[in-house]
């Protein structure tokens, strides 16, 4: 279990109330300290690597054609993900569904914890995921299991995440990407 | 957005600018306006799309002249609705089309939209609410009182508070570029002090108005627009997330601790756009201390002024945001009080139960609610002078 | 540009559950002419839905969602009640915010993308409950009618505020006997559609949906007069089979019981729309 909230009788941490914000523009998070953007690529790359059943949960805005920056960074995510040799899961869309997810093949914001018990997941990486479900899940997932959670968001970035990358754009993806090969020679 | 050479130019044609420049930079011109005016050159450099208005005085007149906005091209969509609740409703429909927004009310007008602000939160819609407190039924009054102000605290909007029109003027602007912010995009209320604000002429530095803040772009937000141009294609907003099985509780918590959190996360992006959550004022070594809220702090000001002519050393602690509530620069700020007045514009008391509560366990200062005044009555300074005279136990020799 | 919103990346494609890849190639996209019987062969835009076994309003939504001319275009705006546990299984973008409020969201939605999207035909529908559209929403419904909202208003009537445990609402005939209304109900039933035609609306249709292909063709009048002249009402009966006590395959005869009764089929098209309708038969969309 990670820690839990200060939320008083509500079982669910809000990391904004232990005082930890988004990282600025430029910065990344991990845990509480602001770090460089490389060093928090390096640490994710590393969880990714040594825990259980890593897996991307890739969501809407990378799933979808909808734009070229879309198809490229879905190109990404399939490179990542081999060179990380994580599983792929993905957050098709955000609505309650009935009666229950099928946990092998999808994970979804409103339960995602449901996923990551069923597959054992120890460390996923977010992206692609609009920020306010994002940060929902991640909250959740937060009290309900012990996964490390890394999110590369386009935008601000997201606290509740063990690991927040912002402003994460294809060129972005590549550096991580690189990254991650360098991490794997050492861990691996 | 067109392009236009190298420049960057709206939709009405003015020259696109960062926020920024627009609210630091640009050379400033003097102009002696009301609040109401005000309102208007604001949103004339907003590019703003949508605004959605319902007569109720003393807001009326800024709802006007947004229309008079419209008709020159500035705004995008503009009519009166059917009454307040639906009013919000439609501006929310404008907001999850994705526009920006912005719309005013008063009194009795914000409890009949009521319903309608933590919807706005809870699906993320940073509508802006320029709020002209006036009196709330029964008995009906139009007067400035800001008991209003209290129902709207934990609605899960923002809620900031102009002392004047040229406060009020920055606000509109930087309240669309924090609220907007990806980690924010929560509502922002803009408060007044209803006629004392809105009616009254005073100097204002405008920047020029052929610049704008950039367009909204609805494409960044946290949840897609509701435009069929962004996946997912199968998307509600927002769902009755109860119905989804096993933990749907907690996504329901979840969400709702996420509109709170997002509140914070506007705290350094409020101190870049309006400098600080709070203004001081006075001698910072004086240990008797005034809090308060728009006009509240205007005549606090004052009378800071005149007990320093009784040889009295006093400051204002003046909160531009509620909430987000300035927990840190409140403490900081009155450290060394021994003790702490309250002057309000309603009978309750709501900003002194805000400050006792975040003061608790952290301040020894004595916190003295008052004093207040309500339904319209004015608050002159000398009545705060002679609360704080009374409780030094000095003479006191004004007219009171 | 907005079917691309359904596209998958043919990287990320087999990782993708079937229902949704069938939403990319197996609905119908890009094709006016789309109607109810696509039904049996193409992929359906409602994924699934917890109303009762057998409820009517299963298979209005079934019909409406089939019917739609623009999907990759259509934005519904629900209320709250038993159709809102229907939206998020919907593929399109919809909207439930408050209970009421529909026809004011609406109008706010269809006025920012015509100013947003100036070029580009976006059609905007409401679909609520009686209770939404008659009773605690009856001043936004009307009102968008008096300002000639450019919106198609669907009504499910199935005479009672279902989800909330059977109430009396607006349209429960006189004399029945529901919670809220111990004694009967006091008053008639009140007769929407009529209010419809007076507040403004320039067709309206009142009827069941025992017949799919009837309820193809009003809806798609009702979306075309829309779009091009202003607010247009669709009045169904869809039973709340729970509350009147029938079983889960009786939905049906109790529609067509009452397609010779109070919801004979009744249709208003005014001069505007009639010209909006020979139009749309010329081009074979009718
Ligand atoms: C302001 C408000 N009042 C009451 C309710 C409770 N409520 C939820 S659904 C509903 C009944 C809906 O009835 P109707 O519109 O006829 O739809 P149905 O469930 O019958 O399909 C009611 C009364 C609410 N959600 N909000
Ligand atoms: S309660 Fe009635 S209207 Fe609601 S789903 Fe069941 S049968 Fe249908
Ligand atoms: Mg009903």
């Amino acid at each position: 279990m990670a820690t839990l909230g200060p939320s008083h009788y509500s079982p669910y941490p809000v990391a904004v109330y232990e005082n930890i914000l988004p990282p600025p523009p430029g910065k990344a998070l991990l845990f509480t300290e602001v770090v460089d953007e490389e060093v928090a690529m390096r640490e994710a790359a590393k969880a990714m690597l040594t825990r259980e059943n890593p897996t991307i949960f890739p969501g809407p805005q990378v799933i979808y054609a909808w734009n070229e920056e879309a198809k490229e960074k879905a190109r990404l995510i399939r490179e990542l993900a081999e060179v990380l040799e994580a599983k792929i899961i993905p957050m098709v869309d955000y609505r309650p569904k009935y009666p229950k997810i099928d946990p092998e093949k999808e994970i979804n914001p409103n339960h995602p914890n449901l996923t990551i018990w069923h597959n054992n997941i120890k460390a996923c990486i977010f992206v692609g995921v609009h920020c306010h479900y994002a940060n929902v899940a991640l909250k959740i997932i937060r009290a309900e299991t012990d996964c490390f959670t890394i999110a590369l968001c386009s935008n601000a970035g997201h606290e509740d995440a063990m690991i927040t990358l912002r402003d994460q754009h294809a060129e972005e993806l590549k550096k991580f990407i690189e990254i991650a090969k360098e991490v794997k020679k050492e861990v691996k | 957005m067109q392009k236009l050479g190298e420049e960057l130019r709206n939709r009405a044609g003015q020259k696109i600018v960062d926020p920024e420049y627009l609210l630091f930079e640009a050379p400033r011109e003097k102009v002696f306006m009301t609040g109401s005016e005000v309102v208007k050159e604001a949103v004339k450099r907003a590019s703003v799309d949508a605004s959605v208005s319902y007569p109720i005085t003393p807001q009326s007149e800024a709802a006007h002249l947004i229309g008079e906005l419209w008709v020159e091209g500035y705004v995008g969509v503009y009519f009166r609705g059917e009454s307040e609740f639906g009013v919000m409703s439609e501006i929310a429909g404008c907001s999850m089309a994705g526009a920006r927004t912005i719309t005013t009310t008063s009194g009795p007008g914000t409890l009949r939209a009521m319903e309608n602000f933590p919807m706005w939160a809870g699906s993320r819609l940073p509508i802006q609410l320029v709020l002209m407190a006036r009196g709330i039924n029964s008995p009906l009054s139009i007067q400035p009182d800001d008991l209003e102000v209290s129902f709207l605290l934990d609605t899960g909007c923002m809620v900031w508070y102009a002392e004047n029109a040229q406060e009020l003027f920055d606000m509109i602007l930087a309240g669309f570029v924090v609220a907007e912010q990806p980690d924010v995009h929560v509502p922002v209320i803009n408060v007044i002090n209803g006629f004392f604000i809105s009616h009254t002429r005073e100097s204002v530095m405008l920047p020029p108005d052929d610049i704008a803040l950039p367009p909204y772009n609805p494409y960044k937000a946290p949840m897609p627009p509701i435009d069929m141009e962004m996946p997912p294609g199968r998307f509600l907003r927002d769902p009755f997330v109860m119905k989804s099985n096993y933990i749907s509780y907690a996504t329901h918590t979840s969400w709702q601790f996420e509109v709170r959190a997002a509140i914070e996360r506007a705290r350094p992006y409020i101190k870049k756009y309006l400098g600080s959550l709070i203004e001081e004022f006075g001698d910072p070594e004086a240990d008797i201390v005034l809090v308060s809220t728009g006009t509240g702090a205007a005549q606090s000001k004052e009378a800071v002024r005149l007990l320093e002519d009784e040889g009295v050393k006093a400051r204002v602690v003046k909160l531009r945001t509620i909430r987000p509530f300035p927990i840190n620069e409140l403490r900081q700020a009155v450290k060394n009080a021994k003790v702490i007045f309250v002057p309000e514009f309603n009978v309750v008391g709501w900003l002194e139960r805000e400050i006792r509560r975040y003061l608790y366990k952290h301040s020894d200062a004595e916190i003295i609610g008052g004093p207040r005044v309500a339904g319209g009555m004015t608050m002159p300074p000398e009545i705060i002078v002679k609360d704080v005279l009374n409780y030094l136990g000095k003479e006191v020799k004004h007219v009171y | 540009m907005s079917i691309n919103i359904f596209k998958i990346n043919e990287d990320l494609k087999e990782f993708i559950p079937q229902e949704v890849i069938d939403l990319e190639e197996k609905a119908t996209w890009g094709n006016p002419k789309r109607g109810v019987m696509d039904l049996p062969y193409a992929k359906e835009l409602l994924e699934e839905h917890s109303l009762c076994a057998g409820c009517p309003e299963s298979m209005a939504f079934r019909y409406i969602l089939a019917s739609l001319p623009n999907p990759e275009d259509t934005i519904i705006v629900n209320s709250t009640g038993c159709t809102s546990l229907v939206f998020p299984h919907i593929a399109l973008h919809t909207v439930h915010s408050l209970f009421g409020n529909q026809n004011a969201v609406a109008t706010g939605i269809k006025r920012t993308l015509e100013w947003r999207f100036p070029d580009k035909v976006k059609d905007v529908i409401v679909l609520a409950g009686d209770g939404a559209t008659v009773d605690i929403g009856l001043d936004c419904t009307l009102q968008s009618f008096f300002r000639q909202e450019k919106i198609t208003t669907i009504c499910f009537d199935n005479e009672v505020y279902a989800n909330t445990g059977g109430q009396e609402s607006g349209t429960t005939v006189q004399g029945h006997v529901f919670k809220m209304a111990p004694k009967g109900k006091q008053w008639p039933k009140v007769q929407m559609w009529q209010l419809a035609i007076d507040s403004g609306c320039h067709y309206v249709v009142r009827m069941s949906v025992s017949s799919p292909k009837k309820v193809e063709q009003v809806v798609k009048k009702a979306i075309y007069v829309a779009r091009e002249v202003g607010p247009t009402y669709l009045h169904f009966y869809t039973p709340c089979i729970l509350e009147i006590g029938l079983n889960s395959d009786d939905g049906l005869m109790e529609m067509r019981d009452k397609d010779k009764e109070r919801f004979k089929f009744f249709e208003y098209v005014s001069p505007q729309a009639e010209e909006v309708i020979a139009k749309k038969k010329e081009e074979g969309l009718l």
